[in-house]
């Protein structure tokens, strides 16, 4: 709570009610009569020629699943097909209002989506816009497939064959496909026309399209964004966090108070396609109780989020609605729910054999189909004769057979020769790009000049080195700590890339649980650094879409421990989007989380594994003041995903190993390259993270008390992580103890080790060895010695295991036979 | 003056002997020619009597122990005695051939220091040693057999090579090599010296001290492979001996003036083996091997040659016998023997042999009860030569020869019958040549 607001104890209890206003359910009564004056005769067919070509699109897709075969072309797809028949009213009627500026999310099940905001996109720009889209798209790879196979001088035509082709060649995993066949059915997408990822997690779209909305938002971009999703999605925790986060106080109340930046709230549409199964659970009735979706909307904000319910079964009162929600948005009255009513007359996937609703009900909605029923009511109304019709099925059908034809042409559309290019999917994994602004054109916007910071002001004060020329230690306050290395990466970074943004738990004011951010506030206005919600999926999520949008973000969710309420933001999403979009989009994000300490058992876990364990990520985990700065430079220039580990053990720790301390200039540490902190020549000690305090510790103790001299490398980074110093050094010294404050078990320490015994193996005097924390709880902190490594420990398990040294009376039982047992009980 | 008794050797192949039986316990007073305890070879059983007079003061063995032959078994003496001398003094049995880890420690429990290094190396079969310290003794040519193991484990180190190293105890690379093949060079005198430290100054602990020498591969196969044969055959044993003078005349020769056609190095067993390959295909029955019941008659004789090396008896297999010259036979059981010493043979070199020879006459044996080596169904033992009085009062060399067959696959007749048809044709050696 900032302190322009006043918890005031005299309001708080007031008496009253809370009110609340009626949802419009389905109130839409327009005739096509009425309607005649906001459609010409062409769009009311082009809506008819959108939905029949998805109808068209997934009854191929459905005969080629079920039979192998369409209309003679014989195929097999072994992948997923979630199809939507009978939603393409639903679709259609969405994208016939959007633009290219109008970003659109989805779910698994969005081919309509896809192809109706693509066919609208085509019909909205010109044929040069068009033309130039397709040939800059990878190289005009798929446009070459198309104008080679699709004789037509017509752009639009060549354009609807690029998007079918392009979705058909990607959901059959076609190097030709929009993502080169790496996102699949599922993933499908196509962001110069505003259609951006759909997501095989159930709900997976909402924290990222909240994302793209407050790129919007802080960067004052045009367009609105729409979160697609079913109503089973309205289950999942990141999707309810989203609406609570995209409906928080501050973006109209406090963002823009000033009256220098633009004010408004979210630009973002939850729109919920309720097609009233979620797979096969009924949420009406079943697995949920808010009756209607727009119901739930009413509880998020005063604004009940403008909620209301459609019948997406009538393309014109979804392109009505749909409007109205816009228009609003546009205005800065966001966000906005809308439920659009609407039925899967197809299984939840082929293999569906839907036992749990009748056939009379399935029957029933065919009956009902909006395809069948719009074309009646136009030709009843006389817009267009059933020839007419005919002949646009005719043209769809014809279509698509040639499309099918080209997609299953392992000529024309090959998939992915990874035996001929192994490193294919390799080089796409992270995009390695050195980017200083997301947005040169812009000026970042800022309260005050940088130098005018107070934190600034007091950090020059510091000494940049931890000792003084006589060499003794600096006193704490006095000294240039850890977490002032971060602060001056990050503040310098926001004074260079306008899209730049951080948020989290208590960043703003209290300037972060542990006083990394303190000075920002005065720095920078709300829209680029603020409090998020306690909505950890909704933080990441949400910087995975501002990123995708075209943003930097740095989120911060306060412990590492918190990284499992954000487990599928940052396992599923976060890590996978540069490569399932085969290199097109890039993810800018660092994820700042710290180890804590004295905290117990669910506030002090180093969980680098967890994190290292996911492809797409890197991992890095600093524990020096020059490391913190040079690292946190090097995650925020590029456009990879970093998930930043820092210890609360160690943030006011001084430099003690760059001499002359940390440079007040840019400079940056390279992912991947471990550090030697101390030469040694007898056993090398790796040290991840905090525990690199106590490796110099142990090292002494080694030194004076057994003449065994150790080498101290700090791993720095995780993922990627260069072994060659390693080696070397164990080449030199024989032998190697890894430690770090996680668990033992599982940890990034075994995976070292393992690595190691391969790689130096005939140089090795005793194999690696690992010194992790206890499989245990973390305890008290007055017991943390017992559980996680400590010096003495350090110096008992190299006496046990790499080189028994005389006279070694061992604190800690580091035997193989106690190993052997801990294992048994699991511990 | 107190005396050690040891175990006697039995016999030259008889390396160790369990104590069956003690007849007397320690205290107990014994007279010369009082039985003091029994104990028996692979081969046979026997009592071993006082020598001395006396009071047994104190045993190293128990009943059922295995007692390496010359080592000590108890001490007679007077009560009161001071043994010291020899508790400590106890020499070990012969030349050790392999060194072993002793009992591994306790593991250390929480405060207590770090084991002292312990003089072993070899635990079981398997030598521990690092990839480093064994890449730096390859490098070196250390002497592997003098490094002290102070790594976890029982695991050579690098720092134990760089001390053996600092230490001058510097060998070949082969001989490293060898060490890590296992093959574990006979100990020096120079390695040996700790150990062979005066008997007083050790500690009162160490005279119970023990060594348990696992049984090597090769001496775990000969054991299985005897035992069977002794358990499960029919065996018996026929003595007979020829007259030698021809046959060492022509040795004689060869060594004299052979030397041209690389004969001078033909020995009396090539000889006997030479021999025995043209008289086998005569006696199909002793040719054979008895498999599940069936005799297996062997077109070729396929002559296995005893070898002794030090892992323990080897037959490697001279095939064809019956066809080739004595210069042949001569040179594949000088190279089967070699490479039988030098651990090089195959598996193939080794089997599918139809007969077998061994040798203990070069060892002064004048008569032997040679076990066969299944599933053949004989095996010939040659002995040493002994002068005889021939009825004219002449003297001959007579060699004797030892063959025990399998009663199961041949009668005495037959056997007998080979045996003479040997014993005429190394008479007349000369004259098989020509043959």
């Amino acid at each position: 709570m900032p302190k322009s607001q006043y918890v005031d104890p005299g309001k708080v209890f007031q008496p009253g009610y809370a009110e609340f206003e009626k949802i419009p359910l389905c109130t839409y009564n327009k005739t096509i009569k009425d309607e005649k004056a906001n459609y010409k005769k062409e769009d009311f067919l082009r809506i008819y020629h959108d939905m029949r070509t998805i109808r068209e699109f997934e009854t191929m897709l459905n005969e080629i699943k079920v039979k192998s075969e369409y209309r003679g072309v014989e195929y097999h797809n072994p992948g997923p097909a979630h199809l939507s028949i009978g939603q393409e009213a639903s679709a259609v009627g969405q994208a016939y209002c959007l633009d290219i500026n109008d970003f659109t999310f989805g779910s698994h099940r969005s081919h309509g989506e896809i192809l109706a905001k693509g066919l609208s996109s085509i019909n909205k720009l010109t044929e040069d816009e068009l033309y130039a889209i397709m040939k800059e798209f990878l190289g005009g790879t798929i446009l070459g497939v198309v104008e080679k196979n699709f004789k037509t001088d017509n752009v639009k035509e060549l354009a609807k064959d690029f998007l079918l082709y392009g979705a058909l060649a990607e959901i059959f995993a076609r190097k030709t496909g929009f993502n080169r066949g790496l996102g699949g059915s599922m993933h499908a997408f196509f962001i110069p026309f505003g259609i951006f990822p759909n997501n095989a997690i159930v709900g997976g779209s909402a924290p990222i399209a909240l994302g793209a909305a407050l790129y919007k938002r802080s960067n004052g971009k045009p367009g609105i964004v729409v979160a697609n999703s079913g109503d089973g999605a309205l289950g999942r925790g990141p999707v309810l966090e989203s609406l609570n986060f995209a409906a928080m106080d501050q973006i109209t109340k406090l963002w823009g108070m000033d009256g220098k930046y633009s004010n408004g709230g979210m630009p973002i549409l939850f729109n919920v396609f309720n097609n009233f199964y979620g797979m096969g659970g009924q949420t009406m009735g079943e697995t949920m109780g808010f009756g209607n979706p727009a119901r739930l909307a009413a509880g998020f904000s005063p604004t009940q989020l403008h909620a209301e319910k459609v019948n997406g079964y009538d393309p014109l009162a979804v392109i009505e609605a749909t409007t109205r929600k816009r228009d609003l948005l546009l205005r800065g009255e966001g966000p906005a729910l809308l439920e659009v009513a609407t039925y899967r007359v197809s299984g939840h996937s082929p293999s569906d054999a839907s036992t749990y609703r009748t056939a009379e009900e399935i029957e029933a909605w065919r009956e009902a189909c909006p395809i069948k029923a719009y074309r009646e009511k136009l030709v009843k109304a006389r817009v267009a004769t059933n020839a007419e019709f005919d002949a646009i099925d005719e043209a769809i059908i014809e279509r698509m057979v040639e499309v099918i034809k080209l997609a299953i042409n392992d000529e024309v559309s090959p998939r992915m020769d990874l035996a001929a290019e192994p490193d294919m999917i390799s080089s796409i994994m992270y995009s390695n790009n050195h980017v200083k602004s997301m947005d040169e054109s812009r000026k970042p916007e800022v309260l005050i000049p940088k130098e005018e910071s107070p934190r600034v002001k007091q950090i020059a004060g510091k000494s940049r080195y931890a000792f003084d020329a006589d060499g003794k230690p600096v006193p704490k306050m006095k000294v240039f700590g850890l977490r002032d290395g971060l602060f001056e990466a990050i503040i310098d970074k926001f004074y260079e890339d306008p899209t730049t943004i951080a948020y989290g738990e208590d960043n703003r004011d209290w300037g972060g649980a542990f006083a990394v951010y303190r000075g920002l506030t005065e720095a920078l206005p709300y829209h680029r650094f603020f409090n998020a919600p306690i909505s950890e999926s909704a933080i990441v999520g949400s910087a995975v879409g501002y990123a995708m949008a075209g943003g930097r973000a740095i989120v911060e969710l306060m412990y590492a421990d918190f990284i499992g309420c954000a487990g599928d933001e940052i396992f599923n999403q976060l890590s996978k989007w540069q490569s399932m979009s085969a290199g097109i989009l890039k993810m800018p994000v660092v994820l700042r989380v710290s180890v804590g300490s004295k905290y117990g058992a669910q506030h002090s876990q180093d969980w680098t594994a967890l994190t290292a364990h996911i492809p797409g990520l890197k991992v890095c985990f600093p524990a020096t003041p020059y490391d913190a700065k040079g690292l946190m430079n090097q995650a925020l220039n590029g456009t990879d995903p970093v998930v930043f580990f820092e210890s609360q053990r160690i943030y006011d720790v001084g430099e003690q190993f760059h001499e002359g301390g940390v440079p007040t200039d840019y400079y940056e540490v390279d992912f991947g390259d471990p550090d030697v902190k101390k030469t040694g020549s007898d056993v090398t000690i790796l040290s991840i993270g905090a525990v690199l305090y106590r490796a110099l510790d142990a090292a002494k103790i080694l030194e004076e008390k057994y003449g065994v001299s150790a080498e101290i490398i700090d791993a720095r980074s995780i993922v990627p992580f260069n072994y060659e110093k390693v080696i070397e050094s164990v080449k030199k010294t024989g032998r190697i103890i890894i430690v770090g404050d996680a668990v033992d078990r599982n940890s990034v320490m075994r995976d070292m080790a393992s690595n190691i015994a391969e790689m130096a193996f005939d140089y090795l005097d005793a194999p690696p060895v690992v010194f992790g924390s206890r499989n245990w709880i973390t305890p008290a902190f007055e017991l943390e010695k017992f559980y996680f490594p400590q010096a003495e420990g350090i110096v008992d398990v190299i006496s046990e295991k790499l080189l028994p040294l005389p006279g070694r009376v061992p604190t800690y039982n580091e035997t193989e036979l106690e190993h052997i047992e801990r294992s048994k009980k699991g511990v | 003056m107190a005396n050690l008794v040891i175990m006697p050797r039995q016999g030259q192949s008889v390396e160790s002997c369990i104590i069956t039986t003690w007849q007397k316990k320690k205290g107990d007073r014994v007279n010369e020619g009082d039985i003091i305890f029994s104990y028996e070879t692979d081969k046979s059983a026997f009592d071993e009597p006082a020598q001395f007079s006396g009071v047994i003061l104190h045993t190293f063995a128990e009943e059922g122990d295995v007692v390496d032959c010359l080592a000590p078994v108890c001490i007679i003496g007077e009560e009161g005695e001071d043994i010291s001398s020899l508790l400590g003094g106890a020499a070990p049995a012969e030349e050790k051939k392999e060194e072993v880890k002793k009992e591994e420690a306790a593991p250390a429990g929480k405060a207590e220091p770090a084991p002292a290094p312990e003089a072993t190396k070899v635990e079981g079969d398997r030598l521990r040693i690092s990839p480093r310290a064994k890449n730096l003794a390859l490098k070196t040519g250390v002497d592997l057999s003098a490094v002290t193991p102070t790594g976890p484990h029982g695991r050579i180190i690098e720092r134990d090579v760089n001390a053996a190293l600092d230490a001058g105890k510097t060998g070949t690379t082969a001989a490293v090599e060898d060490f890590l093949r296992g093959i574990v060079p006979e100990k020096k005198e120079e390695a040996e010296a700790p150990a062979a430290a005066p008997a007083a100054a050790a500690p009162s602990a160490d005279v119970y001290a023990y060594e348990e020498v696992p049984m090597s591969n090769v001496r775990r196969v000969i054991a299985k492979s005897m035992h069977a044969s002794l358990s499960e055959m029919a065996q018996l044993t026929l003595n007979a001996s020829f007259d030698a003078t021809r046959l060492l005349a022509y040795r004689k020769l060869l060594k004299e003036k052979g030397e041209e056609m690389g004969l001078s190095k033909v020995t009396i067993n090539d000889m006997v083996l030479f021999a025995v390959g043209r008289i086998l295909p005569n006696f199909p029955d002793i040719n054979a091997n008895l498999v599940d019941g069936k005799i297996r008659r062997f077109a070729h004789a396929n002559v296995g040659c005893a070898v002794d090396t030090d892992r323990g008896l080897l037959v490697p297999v001279i095939t064809c016998a019956e066809k080739k010259t004595l210069a042949e036979v001569s040179a594949d059981a000088k190279r089967l023997a070699g490479g039988a010493r030098e651990g090089k043979l195959s598996p193939d070199e080794m089997s599918g042999g139809s007969f077998t020879v061994t040798n203990l006459g070069s060892l002064g044996v004048e008569s032997f009860t040679p076990v066969i080596n299944p599933p053949q169904t004989a095996i010939l033992g040659v002995c040493c030569t002994t002068n005889r009085l021939k009825a004219d009062g002449t003297v001959y060399p007579a060699m004797g020869l030892s063959l025990t067959f399998d009663h199961r696959a041949v009668d005495g007749a037959p056997a007998a019958k080979f045996l003479k048809e040997l014993c005429a044709a190394l008479e007349s050696f000369d004259l098989l040549l020509a043959k």
